[in-house]
């Protein structure tokens, strides 16, 4: 599903995001990418989405080279990548269903299908109650699972999160990484980078973990160490 | 779908910073407005002048004493004359049934006239209107042209003393009785055309032959004058009325242009202020993967949104000024025919025309602030 191969990332003026990275993630996994602030989990999830290109090496996603993909493509290849932030990205001004519908017009999606898609995505997260809610009149948790729901909503093959628990505590944290952990039984894969050491020891899953740009430890079934 | 949705996006953003929006939508109609307005003036003088020009220059309305030889002479004279582009004959009574025509439904008015008093004419066309004065100038004074004898008296005509002799250029006449004479003024002795080079004194006037090099063979010791009231002119008005046209079409096309500029660079501005405002909803776009028009679309139609708002109140506000003050003012101008001007179709432009700038602007303010 993923496979970075040699990917090296040098920010302006000279500073290391990463170094030679050589991963691969397999359709279905779930992985934690770890490692402290800076190490380079952002610069990861961001090459992925190709929000910019890497300095050297190569990145396949699904089966398809991002330095080689067309500029025309780009679209079509996020739309197939849902995605989750620690600060949540949703619109401001709209309501909990308009930002879920959000994603599905995007896709040209049909009025029918939208209306038919969102209260059912937004159940499954647990806020069927709150579709005509602001963002803000929600709680920090609940507004994360509409961002999930939103990343969800379109059934992407693969689902990549930057420390989606990093602004919740550590029951609500439980609640989403749930939701993610159903979400890769369905058979997406999942790419997690969190710095919440009791979840990555909970969960047992494949753990990557970066320092200075660098995978130092790539293990199934790891803790967080 | 995606119609509908993008069309609630640009409204959203419409109605989010309205100020702007009204401000754009206000020079929007005030160059649509002008366009409108200066359009209308400009198609009816347009419509004006080609209906003036096709009315004929010269009326020459023959005495009733003159005979059919007279009158055969006058007609081949005007024939014979280089500036004239056509020529028709009106005789007394198809002057009479012209009056009739006119006049349907007060018959009872016409019953009342004895016999004919109407005179025959000639209606003449000119090549250029420019030359209405001098060829009019050669049927003053003309006997066989229903001009009257003038008079310093009811009953005591003038009558030219001098003597014109062979091959003269210049002369000196004295004029019996009051003298009646400008100068500068036309008139003619014999059929050949005369101007009056000076007029010192009341009866004694120096004279010339308005083209040099014509003979003359005339002789018009002891010849009446006559007056000019047998001859009618109505090519004045078209130069004027012309003139009156192009400035108008000249200083309202910069006008419009200047506010179109204005509108666009309005719109361009307002848009921008959308997309600034909305530059984290694009970020998030991109991410969940908006093609580029699926960004652009909404910005695009709050343009043209801007651009139709702004020329549908134009247009509302062309027809009202068009049917109460520009419909006054042509009642009272009755030359100008207050002939409708194709309505619909200048209202179309104007629409058309709105929609341009709304566009122009945001294509200006897409490619300068949301490159994607
Ligand atoms: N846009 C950028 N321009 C320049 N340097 C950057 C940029 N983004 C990240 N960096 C640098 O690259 C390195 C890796 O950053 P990155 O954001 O990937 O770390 P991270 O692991 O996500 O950290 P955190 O856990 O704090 O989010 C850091 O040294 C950071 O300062
Ligand atoms: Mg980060």
């Amino acid at each position: 599903m993923i496979r970075f191969e040699n990917v090296t990332k040098i920010y302006d003026p000279n500073i290391v995001g990463l170094q030679d990275v050589n991963v691969h993630i397999g359709r279905g996994d779930f992985a934690f990418l770890v490692g402290h602030s800076g190490s380079g989990k952002s610069t990861f999830i961001r090459l992925l989405l190709k929000e910019f290109e890497p300095s050297r090496g190569s990145i396949t996603v699904a089966g398809r080279n991002l330095q080689r993909m067309r500029r025309g493509a780009l679209p079509h290849h996020r739309r197939n990548i849902g995605c989750v932030f620690q600060d949540f990205k949703l619109l401001p001004n709209r309501t909990v269903a308009e930002n879920v519908a959000y994603a599905l017009r995007v896709t040209g999606q049909p009025a029918r299908a939208i209306r038919r898609k969102v209260p059912e995505i937004l159940q499954l997260v647990g806020l069927g109650e709150k579709m005509s809610n602001l963002p803000d009149e929600l709680s920090a948790g609940e507004q994360q699972r509409v961002s999930v729901a939103r990343a969800f909503v379109n059934h992407p093959s693969l689902l990549v999160a930057d420390e989606p628990t990093g602004n919740l505590d550590p029951d609500t944290s439980v609640g989403i990484m749930q939701l993610l952990y159903r979400i890769n039984r369905t058979g997406t894969t999942v790419l997690m980078a969190t710095h919440d050491r009791e979840m990555v020891d909970k969960m047992r899953k494949r753990v990557i973990a970066l320092e200075g740009g660098k995978v130092i430890r790539d293990e199934d079934k790891g803790l967080y160490r | 779908m995606r119609f509908r949705f993008f069309l609630g996006e640009a409204l959203d953003s419409l109605t989010r910073n309205w100020v702007m929006s009204v401000a754009a939508i206000v020079t929007v109609l005030v160059s649509m407005f002008v366009l409108g307005i200066g359009a209308f003036v400009f198609f009816n003088l347009q419509n004006a002048t080609s209906g003036v020009r096709n009315k004929l220059e010269i009326e020459v309305f023959i005495k009733n004493t003159a005979s059919q030889d007279q009158v055969n002479q006058l007609g081949d004279q005007i024939k014979g004359m280089p500036e004239v582009k056509s020529m028709d004959f009106v005789s007394k009574d198809e002057a009479l049934q012209r009056l009739r025509d006119s006049m349907k439904g007060h018959e009872d008015v016409l019953a009342a006239l004895s016999g004919n008093p109407l005179p025959a004419s000639f209606e003449i066309f000119l090549k250029d209107t420019n030359q209405t004065n001098l060829v009019a100038s050669r049927f003053y004074n003309n006997q066989t042209v229903d001009n009257s004898p003038v008079a310093d008296s009811a009953d005591n005509p003038i009558t030219l003393a001098g003597d014109l002799s062979d091959g003269a250029t210049n002369m000196t006449v004295t004029a019996g009785g009051g003298a009646q004479f400008a100068k500068d003024m036309y008139f003619h002795i014999d059929n050949e055309v005369m101007r009056v080079t000076d007029n010192p004194n009341g009866d004694t006037m120096n004279i010339a032959r308005a083209q040099a090099g014509t003979k003359a063979e005339a002789h018009s010791k002891g010849a009446e004058i006559y007056g000019e009231d047998g001859v009618k002119t109505g090519g004045n008005t078209t130069a004027r009325v012309n003139a009156v046209a192009n400035y108008t079409l000249i200083g309202g096309s910069g006008f419009v242009i200047l506010l179109a500029v204005a509108s666009v660079l309005l719109i361009s501005n307002t848009i921008r202020l959308s997309i600034f405002a909305r530059r984290r909803e694009v970020e998030i776009m991109r991410l969940v993967g908006a093609t580029n028009w699926f960004i652009r679309w909404p910005f695009v139609m709050e343009g043209v949104f801007t651009g139709l708002l702004g020329a549908t109140a134009a247009v509302i506000l062309v027809i009202i000024v068009q049917n109460s003050i520009i419909d006054v003012i042509s009642s009272q101008l009755s030359f100008l025919g207050a002939e409708a001007v194709p309505t619909g179709w200048l209202l179309l432009s104007i629409i058309g025309g709105g929609i341009l700038l709304g566009s122009v602007g945001s294509a200006l303010a897409l490619r300068r602030f949301l490159k994607i």
